[in-house]
């Protein structure tokens, strides 16, 4: 209810601001996705995974290779977008998910930089270092998302659905599921619970989720370049799930608006604001371990 | 053409192999990745330029200065940062990567351009073998490795605290029990991982022209490295280094040069899920 209205609040911003906070706006809201559906697989399914921004990468690039080469409709390449991160997520990463946890992130990093290595040096396909440019605005039903205002909304409005629908996964019978495999894969598995069934259909999830954000984001800039899917953006789709909180949603989606609007109100800081960054996420992890909205709740609670 | 190949990939692999000691030696003794491995490297290059730029400091005392100073920092650092990480090792991931963000940026506001590195070693070549061209850096590489190998062994098998040390990696709870400072151990485990790794920085810097991004890829292919020669084992990790430098160098000729990073993380990859205690390392049973 109070995440319904708070989606309802931000739908007003593009009356208060102005086209470069509303690009910002829509920034934070395509990464949410990319946030929430890692969440469902770090927080609730015990595994992290550093790969994350290679499938969103292979969302947005499905999305610009169909739209500009084949002449897909925008709103087509929605589900392209998602079955490929979801193939080639599953695909590659399903054999090392069985493997114990600190061993599944490091073949995830293998992922990420496969990934982008071969985005970058299969020029045929991806236009290579050149990226691929010119990629016509979001349309649906001939109604074009072609201003900043416009495509906010519309990356507004994804992130609640992506929102809403990781709620209903996590309440689910599958849910359920996915928290006792994080607590105790052994116990989870003697009451009945397919355990690696589990994990992979998490991982499978997770994929989707960055792939819908991965086509957001091919409209976003309407250019998709390797450089921006590399382990950079893993690494900050990774921390802001961290960041928020273990298990949380709702963390995830604060602290995607926290993170992902840092480097604006870091401005401050001038050629230190990357180093101030650092600071954040390494300071939160040494007295929050589990996320700012868990360390802010047990401070409320003491009260 | 092969016998360059190998020397270039002899020199490669062995600074894949001193950064990727770095992380074994704290997976050994932690069960944790220091993902922050990359940018040791790097700030170990930049403490060097610093050092050797401008203070003209010479290649031996440099190789001393450096992994000292950098010994410390990583004790220190355990003190300070690492140990309140140890919460779990996505916590640890996470919060070294926030690490290596801040120790890459922070010299990048002091380093904005990159930077030619002195020529400490030489710029001389030798050719042992006809046809064959050997640089003076890379024979330092070499050397220096076999010599940084041969001291870790010593300290590891003949020393009281090398022993200690592995005690603590074996079984830190009965380590304590047995009179070991755990937390004394672990100190110098970060700070010898720092060291080495700080070494390789200095090592590398004459190779190339320095910047604040140099260690991102190589901090992930001695990673790799690591993986591929065992983790948890020192023997493993030399190995695996040498080796994925000698693959890297003899692929990138034979098959292909664009895609010549990827081999490390095939090879990562596939490790992990064949065999993911490495060629070398021992499979640590898990106890329910």
């Amino acid at each position: 209810m109070v995440w319904t209205l708070a989606f309802a609040v931000f739908a007003f911003l593009p009356m208060v601001g102005g086209d470069y906070l509303l690009q910002i706006g829509a920034f934070v809201a395509i990464q949410s996705i990319a946030v929430i559906g890692l969440g469902l697989l770090t927080g609730f399914a015990g595994r992290i995974s550093l790969a994350q921004g290679a499938l969103y990468g292979i969302g947005a690039y499905t999305t610009a290779i169909l739209v500009t080469e084949l002449g897909v409709p925008p709103l087509a390449a929605l589900p392209a977008a998602i079955a490929m991160a979801v193939l080639v997520g599953t695909v590659l990463g399903s054999p090392a998910i069985r493997l114990s946890g600190l061993y599944f992130v490091m073949s995830t990093i293998g992922l990420q930089q496969i990934v982008w290595i071969v985005l970058i040096h299969w020029s045929g396909l991806t236009g290579g270092p050149q990226g691929i440019r010119g990629i016509p605005p979001l349309s649906v039903a001939g109604f074009a998302f072609d201003s900043p205002a416009r495509f906010y909304l519309a990356a507004l409005f994804g992130s609640a659905v992506s929102f809403f629908l990781a709620r209903r996964v996590v309440a689910s019978r599958f849910g359920l599921f996915l928290r006792a495999v994080s607590d105790d894969e052994l116990s989870s598995a003697t009451a009945g619970v397919h355990v690696v069934r589990t994990k992979i259909l998490a991982l499978a999830l997770s994929s989707g989720w960055a792939g819908a954000a991965g086509f957001l984001h091919a409209f976003f800039l309407r250019f998709v370049h390797p450089d921006m899917f590399s382990l950079e953006l893993s690494v900050v789709d990774l921390t802001m799930a961290m960041f928020g909180g273990y298990r949380s949603l709702d963390g995830m989606l604060l602290s995607s608006i926290l993170l992902g609007s840092a480097s604006e109100y870091l401005r401050p800081f001038g050629q230190f604001r990357l180093v101030v960054y650092g600071f954040i996420l390494l300071l939160t992890m040494m007295v929050a371990p589990r996320g700012i909205l868990a360390a802010a709740g047990a401070l409320l609670r003491r009260r | 053409m092969l016998p360059q190949l190998l020397i270039g990939g002899l020199g490669t692999g062995c600074i894949y192999a001193l950064v990727g000691l770095g992380f074994t030696l704290v997976y050994r003794g932690m069960a944790m990745v220091n993902f922050a491995q990359g940018q040791v490297f790097m700030a170990g290059t930049f403490l060097g330029l610093y050092l050797a730029r401008d203070l003209g400091v010479p290649a031996i005392p440099l190789l001393i200065l450096v992994p000292a100073i950098s010994f410390v920092a990583g004790a220190l650092l355990e003190k300070l940062v690492f140990r309140r990480l140890y919460h779990s090792h996505e916590v640890f991931v996470v919060g070294a990567i926030g690490l290596g963000v801040m120790i890459e940026n922070f010299v990048r506001a002091l380093f904005p351009e990159p930077l030619p590195f002195p020529k400490i070693f030489g710029s001389g070549v030798y050719r042992f073998i006809p046809g064959v061209l050997f640089q003076k850096t890379y024979l330092w590489i070499v050397v220096i490795t076999l010599i940084l190998v041969l001291m870790l062994h010593i300290m590891f098998t003949y020393t009281r605290r090398g022993r200690a040390l592995r005690a603590v990696a074996a079984d830190a709870e009965i380590a304590g029990t047995m009179g070991v400072s755990v937390p004394r151990a672990i100190g110098l485990t970060f700070g010898l991982s720092f060291a080495v790794a700080s070494i390789a920085g200095v090592l590398i810097g004459p190779l190339y022209f320095v910047s604040p991004d140099m260690g991102d890829m190589v901090g992930l292919k001695a990673f790799s490295a690591a993986v591929l020669g065992g983790i948890n084992s020192i023997v493993g990790t030399i190995i695996g280094g040498i080796l994925l430098g000698v693959i890297e160098a003899t692929a990138a000729f034979y098959i292909s040069t664009d895609y010549k990073d990827v081999f490390a993380f095939a090879i990562l990859m596939l490790m992990l899920v064949v065999r993911p205690h490495g060629l070398l390392g021992r499979v640590v049973p898990v106890k329910v």
